[in-house]
């Protein structure tokens, strides 16, 4: 998937791809229940600082929620 | 609002609803071309839940609070307070779950986000009709 296309300019240009069934499927194939899931850097919003998703599942539980709006 | 085009524009609106929403847990913000996302399965409203070494124990393609809140009290009472001498395993399950959708809420935020987003949002229902009906 190139830049354009995950950030897509237009919502109904973006379904008429097929965009969803595509998603619905990588979420499928994604990291399953049981395994590990991989660790990943990331930029933390209200500081600024580079964190790792594994600062967060040290110890206890991460409860990772994705947002996106149209 | 315009779509993410630079990691700049991407940050500022993620600034933004942060603080139109009040927002107080941590939020991670991708890349631009959103390597995590994708990674995690690319759904627009996902929920997963992470165990200690990143253990995948929840993972949801609809972010259910009330869902995840029952599941934490139930997994983390099994997890820390086995009662002794009693043996547990694990096991795995899959569902469906179905979500009650609020069209009128709905069309408030598109409408905050721009005419567009409402004018394309209307779009793309008339194409998942069509496909309905085949």
């Amino acid at each position: 998937m190139d830049l354009k296309s995950y950030n897509y300019a237009h919502f109904d240009e973006h379904i008429a791809e097929g965009a969803e069934r595509g998603a619905a499927t990588a979420f499928r194939d994604s990291f399953r229940v049981g395994e590990r899931a991989e660790d990943f850097a990331l930029l933390r919003l209200n500081d600024g600082a580079r964190v790792e998703l594994s600062d967060y599942w040290r110890s206890k539980p991460l409860v990772m929620e994705f947002g996106s709006f149209t | 609002m315009p779509h993410h085009d630079t990691f700049e524009r991407k940050l500022a609106q993620a600034r933004l609803l942060r603080d139109e929403t009040g927002i107080r847990r941590p939020i991670l913000v991708d890349d631009l071309s959103g390597t995590v996302h994708r990674k995690y399965g690319d759904m627009p409203n996902m929920t997963w839940i992470l165990d200690r070494g990143g253990r995948v124990v929840y993972k949801a393609n609809w972010t259910n609070a009330a869902n995840v809140e029952a599941f934490l009290d139930r997994y983390l009472a099994a997890r820390e307070r086995r009662p002794p001498g009693a043996a547990q395993v694990m096991y795995e399950t899959e569902q469906i779950e179905f979500r009650r959708t609020d069209a009128e809420q709905f069309q408030k935020h598109l409408l905050r986000n721009g005419p567009r987003a409402v004018e394309e949002f209307a779009k793309a229902k008339e194409l998942w009709t069509r496909h309905a009906a085949g």
